[in-house]
């Protein structure tokens, strides 16, 4: 289990940066940035821009994310905004709207 | 330890306002309002910035705001708080640091909804408080400097007994008694990392 959890029914206005794992299934907007794995359940909702290891998304993501490892979008996530990482993968069934960037 | 709900992790710090109607604990650092319909705990590692709204709240780490509990606060040892305590039962445990104005009895949630006019500067002795709260001088008998911190608490109890107010000398002995119950060494000061937080916010609204 990661040790920061944004519990469904949550919301969270403003910044996040943590040295951990993070998952968020209720609402950010703002700012996310972590260390390790970023992950975005199904029915979450994040507004920001994320930064992290790598990102896990079956929630809702409008922003632009920056991974150093990996991005996935998994089905039934919707993320709008430019994906940076070098690795990144976009499961059947995921909405997806931006440019991917992975250092070709 | 809320089961499911959120966990603001020992390494996470979150500058912003985090609203919600379930519970909530913190490990690490919040920099901004927290208001929640559940449950509010702030773990022994928990630094919060700002005012702290919720059904009922546990600290055992540091605040530096008001307290607002729509059912029940709980200090426990090891909690560190600057700023007013407002709930219908408030219980302050052994070990529990307050500097501020604390409030209990039904219209106490109420009442916080209103500015804090309240001058953070006056003895209140809780009518409701459980026997583990047994009346405290709640370290408001010194004119408060927020910037001194809770570390200024203890030489405020004491300086109850110096000051004339006889009245209070006994509360203030039993607090100091307590707070070194059991050879325990008691919670260090507030941490300086509050005082930064304050800036920090203040930063924040002149941008």
């Amino acid at each position: 289990m990661a040790s920061t959890v944004i519990g469904a029914g949550i919301t969270v206005e403003g910044e996040i940066t943590t040295d951990e794992d993070i998952v968020v299934a209720g609402t950010v907007r703002g700012k996310l940035s972590a260390k390790e794995a970023v992950t975005i359940e199904h029915g979450a909702t994040v507004e920001a821009d994320v930064v992290g290891s790598s990102l896990t998304v079956a929630g809702a993501l409008t922003g632009n994310v920056t991974a150093n490892e990996r991005v996935d979008l998994q089905s039934g996530s919707r993320v709008v905004g430019n994906v940076k990482a070098s690795r990144v993968t976009i499961a059947d069934g995921a909405l997806f709207k931006g440019n991917v960037d992975m250092d070709v | 330890m809320a089961a499911n709900g959120t966990i603001i992790g020992r390494t996470t710090r979150v500058r912003g306002r985090v609203t919600g109607e379930v519970d909530l604990e913190v490990q690490g650092f919040v920099e901004g309002e927290i208001s929640v319909g559940g449950d509010v705990t702030v773990d022994t590692h928990g630094l919060v910035g700002a005012n702290v709204r919720g059904r009922r709240l546990v600290v055992r780490g540091a605040v530096k705001g008001d307290l607002v509990g729509e059912e029940a606060i709980a200090l426990e040892e090891g909690a560190r708080v600057v700023g007013d305590v407002r709930a219908p039962r408030v219980a302050i445990a052994p070990g529990a640091l307050v500097r501020g104005y604390v409030e209990t009895g039904d219209g106490a949630a109420g009442s916080a909804r209103a500015t804090r006019a309240a001058p953070a500067a006056r003895p209140v002795v809780a009518p409701k408080a459980a026997p583990a709260a047994a009346p405290k001088p709640v370290a408001a008998a010194v004119s408060a400097k927020p910037a001194t911190m809770a570390a200024a608490a203890r030489p405020a109890a004491s300086s109850l007994n110096d000051g004339g107010a006889a009245a209070n000398s006994t509360n203030a002995n039993a607090s100091h008694g307590a707070n070194h119950a059991g050879g325990r060494r008691p919670p260090p000061p507030v941490v300086p990392a509050l005082k930064k937080a304050k800036g920090q916010i203040a930063k924040k609204k002149e941008r």
